[in-house]
Formats: C-alpha cells, sequence, structure tokens
C-alpha cells in the first residue's frame, strides 16, 4: 500500500501539486479507513487530503485519472492482499491466483501467461516488471524503448524466444505466429506502460525548465508565446511581494511602549500613567504615478513592460498609470476594469507604436499630475529613453523629482546601450533618484520590493 | 481469497449514507463529497477548511453537524484584529482585583508570629497560587470548545478575514486540540472537538494551516441537489416552477456575473414567487424580482438583456 501511495505523491509532485510528508502520511490514513475498492470514494478523499486549492483539485483530478485506471486498482489491491507477490516480485505471475507458473520457470510463465491470454494474470506480470525495471526513474521520452525492452526481458523475453526458436525448427508454424502475434500486442501494452509513466512523472518539468528560464532571459528576447508563462511569472511575483507587503504593515500595527512619550502625555495625570502610548512604526503606503513608454523603439518589450505595468497597479493600492509614444494618455481606469490581456491589447492598440516624444510626455506629465505629486509619491518611469534626437524634457522631469519622493527610471537596454545614439539617459538620467537597467523579471522583483520598502 | 479491504468501501458507503441522511433529518442535503469529508474528519480527527462561493452553506454545514451529533455548536467569527483575548480567553481581572483585595486583609492573619521578611515571604510561598486560576479564566470560544466534556463542533467562520498571526496561533489548536496558557500550562481536549474553518478567499491562507486541515471546496450545488433543496426549504413552490427556477439560476451561473446567484439567493427567489402567486417564470414578473437575486445592478443590467432567451432555455429544459 505504502509502496503506491508514494508513487502517487510522486507523480502528484510531477504534476506541480505541493504535497508535504504530512499530508501524505494523513493520505496513507485515509487508505487505511477507505481502501482500494472504491474508486470514486478514494478519489474523493484523497483529494480533500492532498489538494488544497482549487488548481490544485483540476491537477490532482487528472493524475489520479492517469495513476489509478480502473482497471489498476482491482490489481493493486490483489497485490497487497498476497505477501508472496510482494516479497518475491520475480515470479511474474505467480501470485496463488490462477494456475501458476510451472516451477518459476519464467519463459514458460511468458509462454502460458500468452497462450492464456488471461488479462488480469498478464497486468500483473506487467506491472511486476515495470517494478523490477525501476520504472520510476524514467526521466526523458528517448529512454521508452530501453525500459520497454528491460520490462520485456524482465517477463522471459530470452526464453519464449528459444522456445519460438525451438518450436519453428520443429515446424509448429500455427504455434509460432500466434505467440508471436500475442508477443506483438504485449509489446504495445508494455510501451504504453512506459509512456504513461513517462507522461505522469515529466508532465511539467518542461514548464518549470522554462519558468528558470524566463526569469533571467532579457524581456527583449521573451517571445509572444511566452507571453502567458511570463504573465504567470509576473503575477506570482507581485502575489509574494503583496503578502510581504502586508505583514511589514502589521509589525507597525504592533509596536512596543513608547515609555518617553507616555511620560510627557500623562503628566497632567500627576504622573500616573493612564494613558500608554505604543511606538508605532509608521509605514510608508506609497503613491506611484507610473508611467511607461509604448513607442516604436521599444515595441519589442512594450507588452512585458505594460504586463509590469498592470501588475504594479494590482499591487500597490495607490497607482496612476500612463502610458505614451508621442501623447500621454492615462490608462488606471483601463487597468482596473479590464483583465490583463485585454487591457496589454487595448493600451497597445489605442496609444502604441508611435513615434517618441518625451519633452511633450513628460511636459504633460508634469501638467497632469504635478499637483497631486508629493513627498510620498514614487516616479516610475519605464523607457528606453531614446527621444529621436527630440527634446528630452529633462527640466519637467527635474520640476517632477523637486516634489517627489524619488523618481526611479527603468530602462530595458542594457547600460552599455546607454547614451549612444538618440538615447538621453544622461540628461534624464541626472533628473532621477535612481536609473536601473531592467531587463529581466529578476530585476522587476528588485525594484519592485524597493517600491515596497517601509521607511522609519 | 477474501481481501479485508473489499468489504471496507461498503462499511464506509454505509456510513455516508448515515451522515447524509443525518444531516437530511436536519433540514441540511449535502453531497458526497460534504459527507466524505464529514466522515474523514470525525475519521481522522483532523479539521476541515471550506471553502466555496459565498450562500453555498458552508458555515450550515457545521450548523447541521452539531444538530446532528447532538453537540453544541460554538462559533468564532474572524475578523480583522481579532487576538488571542477575544478568541481563546481572557484573565477575569475584577475578580483577581477583589482576590488580592482578600488577600492584603488577611494578610495580618496569615503572618502572626513570622519574624522577619525572609519567613514571611516562605509562609506566602507556602500557599497555593490561586491568582493565576482556571477559575479566574473567562474562557472565549476555542477554549469554550476544549473545555465542553462531550465534545463540540467548533466553527471558525472566515478564517481569511483574521490576520496572519492569528492563523499561526489557531496551528497549536487544530494539530494537537490542545492550547497553552502562559500563566497555567497546557489546556488538552478530553473530546477533540470537530473543527470546521470556512473561507471565502479573499486572500490565500497559509500553507501551514492548509497542511492541518482537510480541503473541502463546496461549489455551486448541480441541478439535481438544487430541486432538492429547493423543495425541502420552500415545499409550497410547485414541481414545473421549481425546475424552472433552478435551471433559470443555473444558467445565470453561466454567465460573467460579478456575483452569481447562490444557494440562499435561490431560496430567496423561490420563497418570493410563491409569495407573488407565480405559476410559471414570466417575463415581467422575473424583471421584477431579479433583484432578489442578482445584487449588483451592473449584473441586474447584463441578465435583463439577455432575460427573453434565458427564460425561454429554462422553459425547455425543465
Amino acid at each position: 500500500m505504502s509502496e503506491v501511495l508514494g508513487q502517487f505523491l510522486k507523480a502528484l509532485r510531477a504534476a506541480d501539486v505541493r504535497v508535504s510528508s504530512a499530508e501524505g502520511i494523513d493520505a496513507g490514513a485515509v487508505f487505511q479507513n477507505i481502501g482500494l475498492a472504491d474508486r470514486e470514494l478514494l478519489k474523493m478523499a484523497l483529494g480533500q487530503t492532498l489538494a488544497k486549492t482549487l488548481e490544485d483539485k483540476a491537477k490532482y483530478a487528472d493524475c489520479f485519472e492517469q495513476f489509478f485506471h480502473s482497471a489498476d486498482l482491482r490489481r493493486l489491491q490483489r497485490d497487497e492482499s498476497t505477501p508472496e507477490a510482494q516479497a518475491e516480485p520475480d515470479l511474474g505471475g505467480g501470485d496463488g491466483m490462477g494456475p501458476s507458473g510451472s516451477g518459476g520457470e519464467e519463459g514458460a510463465t511468458l509462454q502460458g501467461l500468452l497462450e492464456t491470454g488471461d488479462r488480469a494474470q498478464l497486468q500483473l506480470a506487467i506491472a511486476n516488471a515495470a517494478r523490477a525495471a525501476k520504472i520510476n526513474q524514467i526521466r526523458l521520452f528517448t529512454q521508452r524503448g530501453i525500459y520497454s525492452r528491460r520490462m520485456l526481458e524482465h517477463m522471459g523475453l530470452e526464453a519464449l524466444e528459444q522456445t519460438l526458436h525451438q518450436l519453428q525448427k520443429t515446424g509448429a508454424e500455427d504455434d509460432v505466429t500466434r505467440l508471436r502475434a500475442r508477443l506483438g500486442e504485449l509489446r504495445e501494452e508494455i510501451l504504453a506502460t512506459v509512456e504513461r509513466q513517462i507522461l505522469l512523472l515529466t508532465a511539467n518539468a518542461g514548464t518549470r525548465l522554462r519558468e528558470e528560464i524566463l526569469h533571467e532571459m532579457p524581456l527583449a528576447r521573451a517571445e509572444q508565446s511566452d507571453f502567458r508563462i511570463m504573465q504567470l511569472l509576473v503575477r506570482k511575483l507581485a502575489k509574494r511581494l503583496v503578502s510581504l507587503h502586508s505583514r511589514r504593515r502589521k509589525i507597525a500595527q504592533r509596536g512596543q511602549l513608547d515609555v518617553r512619550r507616555t511620560l510627557r502625555r500623562n503628566i497632567e495625570f500627576d504622573g500616573l500613567l493612564f494613558d500608554v502610548v505604543w511606538k508605532q512604526r509608521k509605514i510608508d503606503r506609497p503613491k506611484v504615478v507610473a508611467v511607461c513608454d509604448v513607442s516604436g523603439s521599444v515595441a519589442n518589450v512594450a507588452r512585458f513592460l505594460l504586463l509590469f505595468l498592470y501588475s504594479v497597479t494590482e499591487v500597490l493600492p495607490a497607482v496612476r498609470a500612463f502610458v505614451f509614444s508621442a501623447r500621454l494618455a492615462e490608462v488606471t481606469d483601463l487597468f482596473a476594469t479590464l483583465k490583463v490581456e485585454d487591457a496589454v491589447a487595448t493600451t497597445l492598440r489605442q496609444h502604441g507604436w508611435g513615434s517618441t516624444d518625451y519633452g511633450r510626455a513628460l511636459e504633460e506629465l508634469s501638467a497632469l499630475t504635478l499637483s497631486e505629486i508629493d513627498h510620498r509619491t514614487t516616479v516610475l518611469i519605464l523607457g528606453d529613453a531614446r527621444s529621436n534626437y527630440g527634446d528630452p524634457g529633462h527640466q519637467h522631469l527635474r520640476r517632477i523629482q523637486e516634489r517627489a519622493r524619488r523618481v526611479i527610471w527603468l530602462n530595458p537596454e542594457p547600460r552599455s546601450f546607454w547614451n549612444m545614439g538618440d538615447s538621453e539617459m544622461q540628461r534624464l538620467g541626472a533628473a532621477c533618484d535612481r536609473v536601473e537597467s531592467c531587463r529581466s523579471l529578476r530585476h522587476l522583483e528588485r525594484i519592485v520590493s524597493e517600491l515596497l520598502r517601509y521607511s522609519r | 481469497m477474501k481481501n479485508p479491504l473489499d468489504t471496507m468501501p461498503d462499511a464506509v458507503r454505509q456510513a455516508l449514507v448515515t451522515i447524509q441522511e443525518g444531516f437530511e433529518s436536519t433540514g441540511y442535503l449535502c453531497s458526497d463529497a460534504i459527507a466524505t469529508s464529514v466522515f474523514l474528519a470525525t475519521r481522522l480527527d483532523k479539521p476541515v477548511l471550506i471553502e466555496g462561493p459565498p450562500g453555498v452553506g458552508k458555515t450550515e454545514l457545521a450548523r447541521a453537524t452539531a444538530t446532528w451529533l447532538g453537540k453544541p455548536l460554538i462559533r468564532l467569527q474572524c475578523y480583522e484584529g481579532l487576538d488571542e483575548s477575544k478568541a481563546l480567553y481572557e484573565w477575569k481581572y475584577g475578580k483577581q482585583l477583589l482576590y488580592t483585595q482578600v488577600l492584603k486583609d488577611k494578610l495580618g492573619d496569615l503572618m502572626v508570629g513570622a519574624q522577619g521578611l525572609r519567613e514571611s515571604i516562605a509562609r506566602l510561598h507556602e500557599f497555593d497560587d490561586t491568582f493565576f486560576n482556571p477559575e479566574f479564566l473567562e474562557p472565549r470560544p476555542l477554549l469554550k470548545a476544549l473545555w465542553e466534556p462531550g465534545g463540540a463542533v467548533l466553527l471558525i467562520d472566515e478564517i481569511d478575514k483574521a490576520d496572519q498571526e492569528f492563523e499561526a496561533f489557531l496551528l497549536e489548536m487544530l494539530q494537537d486540540y490542545q492550547i497553552s496558557i502562559p500563566e497555567i500550562g497546557t489546556v488538552k481536549a478530553h473530546v477533540p472537538p470537530i473543527c470546521f474553518l470556512t473561507s471565502n478567499n479573499t486572500r490565500e491562507l497559509g500553507d501551514a494551516l492548509k497542511r492541518r486541515c482537510l480541503h473541502l471546496h463546496i461549489p455551486y450545488p448541480d441541478t439535481a441537489l438544487e430541486c432538492r433543496i429547493i423543495e425541502r426549504r420552500v415545499p409550497e413552490l410547485n414541481a414545473s416552477l421549481r425546475r424552472q427556477l433552478v435551471a433559470f439560476v443555473q444558467s445565470l451561473r453561466g454567465l460573467d456575473l460579478k456575483k452569481s446567484p447562490a444557494i440562499s439567493e435561490t431560496i430567496d427567489w423561490a420563497r418570493t414567487l410563491v409569495l407573488m402567486h407565480a405559476e410559471m417564470l414570466d417575463h415581467e414578473l422575473v424583471r421584477a424580482t431579479l433583484n432578489v437575486l442578482l445584487k449588483f445592478q451592473d449584473d441586474i443590467a447584463l441578465v435583463d438583456t439577455e432575460l427573453f432567451t434565458l427564460i425561454h432555455a429554462a422553459e425547455k429544459s425543465a
């Protein structure tokens, strides 16, 4: 039982369901209480102990279907009830349930199995062979040939071949063709078993690898097809940052006794400590004004910048989001109402792909928001600072910077490209508190977490 | 060879049917999944974390379990800022103060003949420390549930509304059914209470909490179950209208609404229709009573435009 369960847990983990060992133990208890015979019941009960979110439940359901075939369940159960089968899996069909093989002679068993055509026996033999061939270690699709071969050998292929050879010599042609046909079927079945195993164990290995790579990959090189995964990653990142942030706020609420202020406040009560004051750390709830360049020069990263901008508006409580190519436009409401894909697509359609005019955009930005910008506001600009040799508008940016808490410029180009050609990073960067090259999700993560940092 | 495991599921099924019938007698109809979770909760002594959209009967499940088992239901409603003095226990400060007063008065009698400070303190130590005594404890829901001699059903409602710290504080309680009171020690339940936690998913719960619980997701009920629930709760409604009504509500849940109607709303609507003496779903009637079912003006506007097709489809499928 425990072995089956262990395998199942492994398969679940491979499918990206997070299962702790404590939950594994619970699942064992469920097995004890419910048994294997009622499949639906088992599925429900295990689902409640192992999968604890809706997504996990869906993955779990798939995994369960793949792992426990209806036929398999009966077999597993029989397997459990016959200790001999456990102790000596090599016996193949010899588990005492039916006509056992003649004295454990494996070739004879395989031949016998093929001739009697007992499905249950055959399934059991396959399962045992799979176990012996350590099929749970299979990792790559290209390995399936080796593993199916190993399983066949374990079931006594060699002996069978010899028998076949002898039969051919003696001229029993009918027997030979019949056996060969059966063997062919067996091969197919084994191959199917192996492939199922691959699917179970490696279903998510690919995605996980991809996620790792995407995390480090420059945004500009990410492909359209990765947008979906990227979106999930950014969402994950945003979520993590939010939870970090909320925890920090709680620390501030608790505080310690502020002796000095308590004494001072209680002078009027004759020094009796009546009104207690707690030390509190104030949390900076940053107001953010975020501006994103969506012009032609950043075309290949605009989608991802917008994706990030969208996530920022989700994570932080007070964000005004703007985009510009030639003219500035506010997209705060758009982001608030639309889902991320639609929001990004709409923004690009309405405002994207124009030629950049930093001077004008920054002028409009200062006209629109300057009255709102105060010592708590962070201004975040995503753009490559390429102004088509026009006025970069750094004087407007400087006016903003004078009032704002800080101005952060994130440039999707690597530092070595800055100030080449029409890039105005030198002049614009001078009017910023921080300038960062932001080329991958790692960078984004670091910067957002900085935005959320609390002040003392 | 007869396998003992073969007969087990039958026994389990039997237990599930018992649970379902027991719930039905209290007026709560439940699916197999819900019955399984109650079965497992009693068997494995584990708390159940119930998630699902609002109004599908999460809280009701705890109430039904309590009624069915004849145990008291102890409810702890969570909210932001809930702390242990409100959830677990509080000292009866007033009584403690009185106790010290009494002690002060009696102190003279106690100290008769004591020579010097050292001896007095030694005398004082001979007395039990009754200042921190369970008698001065004011039990709050969690402690009450542990103290209940015959076991209780503990409902921790909307755990997602409480702070993360409170969640961590619950862990000891949920795992071992015991809690630590620094001044006294640990209090352990004689009979572990059956715990239900509900969450509306306004925030992601911690892994540690989830790990200790069975997880039950109650979705909106399917047509058959919802029909039975309405039949049970609003028996005055005639059968054909009931089918139409349920089909209509089910189709609403397929739409992209801000807030889909839950069972509680279906029941309210059914009651409304009974009051209006409706014989069948007609266009005007539905339009007039839609606000019972939908709680957002946007949703009502959206459904209003498709009302005709929806009603038609409901009539057809019923």
